[in-house]
């Protein structure tokens, strides 16, 4: 072995390699995927499955319930980053559950402030997330809100806020919802390790609580490695009728436009 | 995002000078670059540290607060938790999965809703209760371990170091 290979250094700042060798990740990632994509066609979903027999059935099984998909970039908050779109999406062209569900979005910055957490760190957040569907209120264009939404600016503040409402309906239900924390962590610690920080991923639980907490409802097909030719659905809540879709690829959640 | 970000810290410079915490003073270097602060944290009564005053430099990336600072004394301090070169490992300034020491589960992390004021306090109960399960200074928790009388002795030396003394 080469001398020194593997010797640890003190002196050497290995923090920030590791964190410098983060961002390269996340920069090729961004690169390469745009945060929501253009419509797609199923055909196109297919091609990154040439010689997935399994996959290629159950592409054709959405092909035949859904119209197309958008995709969502792999970072970490693709499920947070597709729900947010899917429904401001919907709203924009139908817009009967807009104001309940404005109603909620204004007063959550209050509740969040009732439940501790500090104003002068939410504030921003929340008034992003308002801006966005203010402007979907006012009826801006299809195109408008696709620029609008993937700014990475105002993007990433929009997802930190859906995590903060998450993490606030996780605490408020704190009595249920710690039976499904694992790892023995309260579920105050398990939003600051899972909810609270970008581009930690979700789970049943995160979906859940957001359901719950706004009120919509979410259908999600499962495109996993069994061996049925067709996706399982999940609704949260169950038996609820959704409004928005998704598809969930192992580790990832995009668009689904039924 | 630099914007948002720019935002951001001057309401938490104006928290921090309208309610500071005991113990501890934190602003920009200077008003055209709020990306740099200076901080001046007091050892905390009753602990090693206690008497000294101990400057350290915080340094905020363009997408502050989704990703943390990072933070280094400028003085010589003697620390299991602070790397021979000032730099401050602890866990509230790494998000979870960026995990270079292996910090415990319960271990509080960086989130957009942490904030510099969150920081140093944790570096005060830092200094007032070292970890040597994730040590920076590996000499300074093998001392911290076997050697408090020498511990003790390092530490106020550098406690009237910081002074001037």
């Amino acid at each position: 072995m080469a001398e020194g290979a593997l010797n640890y250094d003190p002196s050497k700042n290995y923090d920030d390699q590791t964190c410098a060798q983060q961002r390269d990740i996340e920069k090729a990632i961004a690169d390469e995927q745009p945060l929501v994509s253009d419509i797609l066609s199923f055909d196109e979903l297919k091609t990154e499955y040439q010689d997935d027999e399994i996959f290629k059935l159950k592409i054709d099984d959405l092909k035949g319930r859904y119209k197309h998909m958008r995709k969502t970039r792999g970072d970490g908050n693709c499920f947070f980053r597709a729900f947010g779109f899917a429904y401001l999406e919907q709203l924009l062209n139908n817009n009967t559950d807009f104001p309940r569900f404005k109603e909620i979005a204004s007063k959550s910055k209050d509740e969040l402030v009732a439940l501790g957490f500090p104003q002068f760190t939410i504030e921003d957040f929340h008034e992003t997330f308002m801006e966005v569907i203010e402007k979907v209120e006012k009826k801006c264009t299809n195109e408008e809100f696709y620029q609008l939404y993937t700014d990475q600016g105002i993007s990433d503040y929009f997802v930190v806020y859906l995590r903060l409402i998450v993490s606030g309906h996780l605490q408020k239900e704190e009595d249920f919802f710690i039976h499904f924390v694992e790892g023995g962590r309260t579920v105050k610690e398990f939003c600051n390790q899972e909810v609270e920080p970008m581009h930690k991923e979700s789970d049943h639980i995160h979906i859940t609580a957001l359901t719950a907490a706004l009120g919509v409802n979410i259908r999600v097909e499962y495109m996993d490695r069994g061996d049925t030719p067709k996706c399982n659905q999940h609704d949260f809540p169950d038996g609820s009728r959704p409004s928005v879709y998704l598809l969930y690829r192992p580790s990832h959640y995009d668009i689904l436009y039924p | 995002m630099a914007g948002s970000a720019l935002k951001r810290l001057m309401a938490e410079y104006k928290q921090l000078t309208l309610n500071p915490p005991e113990g501890i003073i934190a602003g920009p270097v200077n008003e055209e670059n709020f990306f740099e602060w200076e901080a001046l944290i007091m050892g905390p009564e009753g602990t090693w540290f206690e008497g000294g005053i101990f400057p350290a430099r915080l340094t905020f990336p363009t997408d502050y607060p989704l990703s943390p600072p990072k933070m280094k004394f400028t003085c010589e301090i003697f620390h299991p938790n602070i790397y021979p070169d000032g730099r401050v490992c602890i866990s509230i300034l790494h998000a979870p999965g960026d995990d270079p020491m292996g910090y415990e589960t319960s271990a509080e992390r960086w989130s957009p809703v942490q904030s510099v004021e969150k920081i140093l306090l944790s570096v005060v109960s830092m200094l007032a209760e070292p970890n040597d399960e994730s040590a920076a200074n590996v000499d300074a928790a093998k001392t911290w371990r076997e050697d408090r009388q020498k511990f003790q002795e390092i530490a106020q030396r550098t406690v009237r170091k910081s002074l001037g003394l």
